[in-house]
């Protein structure tokens, strides 16, 4: 067989502005997730056992479920509750909340990977815990966490595929439809696998950067 | 220097420190076993022993990095272990110096210092940066306030844990062989520096292996073992004649390299610099 773009090319916008919908789904679920992970990660290392075991077990339960079940959960489960969210929405906090899952225990591992010597300063020099957490430990553990945290970046923008599933009409979603009209399926998916790379490289490259002018100075 | 300590001497005065019958536990392992001691104003007090004796938790417990299981630990005639202290009210009266520096690695010498005063005394950071300049100027080394703690020296960190402590105007400064990790070469200079700190009138706790320093500098010598504090005196006396067996016993062997130096050393020479 042999590849004919030409059948795909009417259909490239429809493409990138599927791709635009999966950049503003995953870079929201990622700020989210993020602040979220952080703030889990952090109350995961707290003083307090009770806060200890209840992140936890939002660590395990998240990383323990598929991600598809979540957004499930979310999308089509939450409505019995009366609670309707609208795709978009479902899927961001789908998203997001399986994002914090992996955030929070990239957050404790870096967390516990300053010595506890700095801790130990903090404390004699007066400083709160929420002080030290705040202006000694994370400074530090982000450093620890950058590459970590790129990883979990790329695979998040990946994994928003899986909004397809709620009819967003994101990349995957808009590369089925093309293929749909089209029938040319190989170039449909070839393409739209290489805009995600596109998307992950420059993600790739962006952090690559950050890391390093982060640990320069 | 200031004259020699002894207890009864102040008995007017409330004594800087003082700690009651001081027991703390790691599980079931007892590591102090009801200590005893009390720390004039102005009083250098090096406290000796073998390794394990219980040297280091007695410093972390007066400055509350250990909770304490029994006894009592009061700064001022104050009590500090009833948990109604916060960590700004101890950084107040006490500062604490590690074998490991612990300096800030993401922040430069000059942030180092004035973090907490500008964060926890709430001064403004003008007046924490003129401080802490006055107070690199005495550790010498004003020139490097925009170096990060990865581009000093051993010794050149150390001096900085120390000016960081002293810009929180502590009332009394503990040292956890504040040299052990150091290069030879580079003790002295640190070693300089606290003893310029005990010629000022601070009041100072200071653990040690550095036989010679701890002769020239206190006060009063304290000699651990077991968790118990098995002698204590003069420097003169507890050197060159200890009483209690264990201490003759760990003194042989510390200064066993010293040798001859120390009694010959002179008060008023720094006999301590290992530049010899
Ligand atoms: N956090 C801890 N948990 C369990 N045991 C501890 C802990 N800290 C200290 N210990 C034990 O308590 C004892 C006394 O330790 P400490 O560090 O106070 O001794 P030290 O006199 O400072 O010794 P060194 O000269 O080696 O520094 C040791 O047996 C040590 O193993
Ligand atoms: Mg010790």
């Amino acid at each position: 067989m042999t590849l004919d773009f030409s059948a795909i090319t009417p259909y490239l916008h429809m493409l990138l502005r599927g791709a635009v919908i999966t950049i503003q789904a995953s870079s929201l679920s990622l700020l989210c997730g993020s602040i979220l992970g952080i703030l889990v990660g952090a109350i995961r290392v707290s003083p307090f056992a009770p806060l200890r075991a209840l992140a936890a077990g939002y660590i395990y339960v998240i990383r323990g479920t598929p991600l598809l079940i979540q957004l499930f959960l979310i999308y089509f489960g939450l409505p019995s509750l009366g609670l309707n969210l609208p795709a978009f929405t479902a899927g961001v906090i789908g998203l997001t909340i399986n994002s914090s899952g992996y955030v929070g225990e990239i957050v404790r591992g870096g967390i516990e990977a300053v010595p506890k010597g700095q801790w130990e300063a903090s404390k004699v020099l007066g400083l709160s815990y929420v002080h030290t957490m705040r202006f000694i430990i994370l400074p530090q553990a982000i450093r620890n966490m950058l590459p970590a945290i790129g990883n979990e970046f790329v695979t998040l923008i990946k994994e928003s595929s899986l909004l397809s599933t709620l009819a967003i009409t994101e990349l995957t979603m808009v590369g089925q439809q093309v293929r749909s009209v089209t029938y040319a399926s190989f170039e449909t998916f070839i393409m739209v696998g290489i805009i995600y790379l596109v998307m992950t490289s420059i993600t790739s490259l962006a952090l690559q950067y950050i890391e390093k002018r982060w640990t320069v100075d | 220097m200031s004259n020699n300590g002894n207890d009864s001497a102040s008995s007017s005065f409330i004594p800087a420190l003082e700690v009651r019958d001081l027991r703390k536990s790691f599980g079931n392992v007892s590591v102090l076993e009801g200590i005893s001691l009390s720390v004039r104003e102005g009083e250098v007090i090096s406290v000796i022993g073998p390794s394990g004796s219980g040297k280091s938790t007695l410093a972390r417990c007066i400055c509350r990095l250990e909770e304490i299981d029994g006894g009592e630990v009061l700064l001022y005639g104050d009590r500090i272990d009833n948990g109604k202290h916060s960590n700004r009210d101890i950084a107040r009266l006490v500062g604490m110096i590690f074998q490991q520096f612990n300096l800030f690695p993401h922040l430069s010498v000059l942030e180092n210092i004035i973090l907490s005063p500008v964060r926890i005394l709430g001064n403004s950071p003008k007046a924490a940066e003129d401080k802490a300049m006055s107070l690199l100027e005495r550790v010498g080394l004003c020139e490097k306030k925009s170096a990060r703690p990865n581009e000093l020296s051993g010794g050149q960190r150390q001096r900085v844990a120390i000016a960081r402590a002293l810009a929180m105007n502590p009332k009394i400064m503990l040292f956890d062989e504040p040299t052990s990790a150091l290069d030879p070469e580079l003790v002295g200079e640190v070693l300089d520096v606290i003893a310029d700190l005990a010629q000022s009138g601070m009041t100072m706790m200071i653990i040690t292996h550095e036989m010679l320093f701890a002769k020239e500098v206190s006060d009063r010598v304290l000699f651990m073992d077991g968790g118990k504090i098995l002698e204590q005196g003069p420097p003169d006396s507890i050197f060159t004649s200890p009483q209690v067996p264990r201490t003759q016993l760990f003194l042989q062997r510390m200064l066993a390299h010293v040798g001859k130096e120390l009694v010959q050393a002179h008060s008023d020479e720094r006999t301590w610099t290992h530049d010899a």
